[in-house]
């Protein structure tokens, strides 16, 4: 009956409102300007340039403490924990479930308007790849997911329906999908998780409106090609360099940045000698070519698993009088760079958080290692851990503060090498055990944008892997590993507000959108979605 | 390490029991003394006003009646000579690390009261207490003075200096003797 009911309000919604249906058609203009509509949050990371900031001031410093929830959606039985980012169209909200399940949302009510789920093989290979999903891309009326078992979908954003399904990679070699895509001038851009595994990492493009290949730039190159002799001998079939995150994009110089994984097989480096590009880097490619323009790599010849996939951050500046183009991203090897997103070269990097495994950086970004530091039979004690200074999860920026907001994890591990094994599945060159959680802390840190230098940090009791969100507000919200959601002010990090729901938020992307004249937080928590509102 | 999402419940249960077989706190150590001996030592030493066995005794300190299941001989001794020392972890931290189990803190409210407890649940606003008395204390982390944790402190005391070496090993074989509810 609650089915026919809400039926009978979408069908008199088509009739009295059809300008906001429609509305969900979602061009390639609007995806430009996704900052002159704050009411929607129309793709990961917010805009291109992935800064996680809303204009959205309804909710602010003044009023936060009292946020209160407004609704909780949670599927019928027990799934892994929620890694999904919404987006929100015209009061539509997109969202993913485990294992690549969509779900089209009221953004008000939280009621379910369709779902879907693919038909999974009973064996799907996820090894060293969390089994979940951070969530879809929305253009022309049409929702795109990676899928588990490595294919993408595109799915009618009204009602789920599949319009085009595509073979990426073969699970059973170990290509998963998890990402969100990236969808730019009708083009579907995916990366590819199973990097732990020994898969040949890639970025594809994909043609929105048919699924077909339009080109593929893979992450390891082929013996001969640039960047080969970095690997001692060619391991272009199963050196890794997974691309799980979602790269960011400047429309006027026509630059897709994507980051890449760690290379395999991990903590034991010792079959593939040199820096291994191009892993762990960030790649700049030209998007209509198909072709690298440049990379950056941040962690050469990595035995610590300190995957690059942080969403790279674009910001402009001024410095010594001249405009720049700039692109920050706090590294899993315990580092904050900014790079010159025009020519990839470095600018600036200095630690934010503790790290023991290099004296600093040259004056090309690369790192000076320190001795000692490599892992070893018996365990080799390193700062940051495998997990890294921060992991996956979105940092934010601020135009208004020029701060960077990011989950800062202050952790060390023991770093264990073994033998090396790679031959699929079995494969993987060590482990690390973890130090006590009493021996941690977790932190969301405010660094000036270009310095990285930290203005203030807010402490938590676990290392999380954290989103933050910063809003027009003169707020940025977080989330903490044991279940609090809470909101601090942008510019001196002083807490506002803070709601305890419980379940682990360790993997939740924070939005914010407003919905006929009402502004919405929401995140993930355990296996529910939680959003909050003014009373 | 990558993960295992392609082992089974029943393998990953295997997993576990080979793990728990390698830690030191379970399995170390054999009991030498006399059960009898240390259940009647057990009695007079105080130690029920703080510890239940089979639903008798206080709740303050851990619940006994399975700890010959759970810990080893060695790991026993050693609590009973240093309390506070090298306190258990639980494996329920993220990522893979532990948390310490009865970690004591010391919490000093705005208006100066003390507080001095076990932790027994914390996140990262709010802590909750047990102290002396078995008595819960909840509190606001933010709206605290202070709180700092007291490695190596205990409630419990010393027996290092007040029991013969002897009369440890009859207590320890006495709660190596508590393997299951009775």
């Amino acid at each position: 009956m609650k089915t026919f009911l809400y039926a009978l309000v979408i069908v008199f919604s088509l009739l009295s409102a059809p300008a906001r249906l429609l509305a969900q058609d979602v061009s390639y203009e609007q995806l430009l300007h996704a900052d002159s509509t704050p009411q929607d949050w129309l793709m990961y990371g917010g805009d291109y340039k992935s800064q996680r900031f809303s204009r959205l001031t309804q909710i602010n410093r003044a009023n936060v403490h009292s946020l209160k929830p407004t609704w909780i959606y949670q599927p019928n039985h027990p799934l892994p924990p929620f890694e999904s980012s919404p987006v929100v169209v015209s009061g539509i909200m997109y969202v993913t479930e485990p294992l690549s399940t969509v779900t089209a949302l009221d953004a008000r009510l939280g009621t379910k308007i369709w779902s879907w789920t693919p038909h999974l093989p009973e064996r799907i290979y996820t090894i060293g790849v969390h089994r979940s999903n951070r969530g879809v891309a929305v253009f022309n009326n049409t929702v795109y997911v990676e899928t588990l078992d490595a294919h993408l979908v595109a799915l009618d954003a009204t009602t789920g329906a599949v319009k085009w399904s595509v073979h990426v990679d073969e699970n059973d070699q170990g290509y998963a999908m998890t990402g969100a895509p990236r969808v730019l001038n009708g083009k579907v851009i995916v990366g590819i998780s199973g990097g732990d595994v020994g898969i040949r990492g890639f970025v594809d493009a994909y043609d929105a409106k048919t699924g077909n290949r339009l080109w593929r730039v893979w992450t390891i190159p082929s013996p001969g090609e640039r960047g080969s002799e970095t690997w001692g001998k060619d391991m272009s079939g199963t050196g890794g360099g997974g691309t799980w995150g979602t790269g960011s994009y400047d429309p006027e110089l026509n630059l897709l940045y994507w980051t890449t994984g760690n290379p395999a097989p991990d903590y034991n480096g010792h079959n593939r000698e040199g820096d291994n590009l191009y892993s762990d880097s960030v790649l700049a490619i030209d998007p209509d070519a198909g072709k690298m323009k440049w990379y950056f790599q941040f962690t050469p010849h990595d035995t610590h698993d300190w995957d690059a996939i942080q969403v790279p951050v674009l910001f402009d500046d001024t410095v010594d009088g001249k405009p720049g183009k700039f692109l920050a991203l706090a590294n899993r090897n315990g580092f904050y760079y900014v790079l010159d997103r025009v020519t990839g070269e470095y600018v600036t990097g200095v630690p934010f958080v503790r790290q023991t495994w290099a004296k600093g950086l040259d004056e090309k970004g690369r790192p000076i290692s320190l001795p000692n530091t490599e892992p070893t039979p018996e365990g080799s004690l390193v700062y940051p851990d495998g997990h890294g200074g921060t992991n996956w999860n979105s940092p934010s920026y601020s135009p208004q503060t020029k701060l960077f907001y990011v989950s800062a994890r202050e952790i060390g591990a023991y770093t264990v090498a073994g033998q090396p094994k790679v031959h699929f599945p079995d494969f993987g060159g060590g482990g690390r055990n973890a130090l006590s959680a009493d021996d941690s802390y977790g932190a969301i840190r405010a660094l000036d944008v270009m310095t990285g230098k930290m203005k203030w940090e807010y402490r938590m009791l676990a290392p999380a892997e954290t989103s933050t969100l910063a809003t027009a507000g003169g707020l940025v919200f977080s989330v903490s590993d044991e279940g609090n959601f809470f909101a601090l002010d942008a510019a001196s990090g002083k807490l506002l507000w803070e709601f305890t729901v419980g379940g682990t938020i360790s993997e939740s992307n924070l939005i914010t959108y407003e919905v006929d004249g009402k502004q919405y937080l929401i995140g993930a928590s355990g296996n529910c979605f939680v959003a909050f509102s003014l009373p | 390490m990558p993960g295992s999402s392609t082992v089974s419940e029943k393998e990953a249960a295997n997993i576990v029991a080979y793990i728990r077989t390698l830690d030191s706190t379970t399995t170390s150590g054999q009991a030498t003394g006399n059960p009898k001996k240390g259940e009647a030592l057990y009695n007079s030493s105080g130690c029920p006003a703080c510890h239940m066995i089979a639903g008798q005794g206080g709740s303050i300190g851990p619940e006994l009646t399975q700890v010959g299941a759970m810990r080893g001989a060695t790991n026993l001794k050693a609590r009973l000579q240093e309390p506070g020392a090298n306190l258990p972890q639980v494996g329920d931290g993220p990522f893979g690390s532990r948390w310490t189990q009865y970690l004591m803190y010391r919490a000093v409210e705005k208006d100066g009261r003390v507080v001095e407890g076990v932790r027994v649940g914390e996140d990262s606003f709010t802590i909750v207490l047990k102290d002396a008395a078995g008595k819960f204390h909840g509190f606001w982390k933010p709206g605290l003075r202070s709180l700092e944790k007291e490695p190596g402190k205990s409630f419990m005391p010393n027996f290092k200096d007040t029991l013969s070496a002897a009369q440890l090993d009859d207590l320890v074989a006495y709660l190596m003797s508590l393997k299951s509810a009775q």
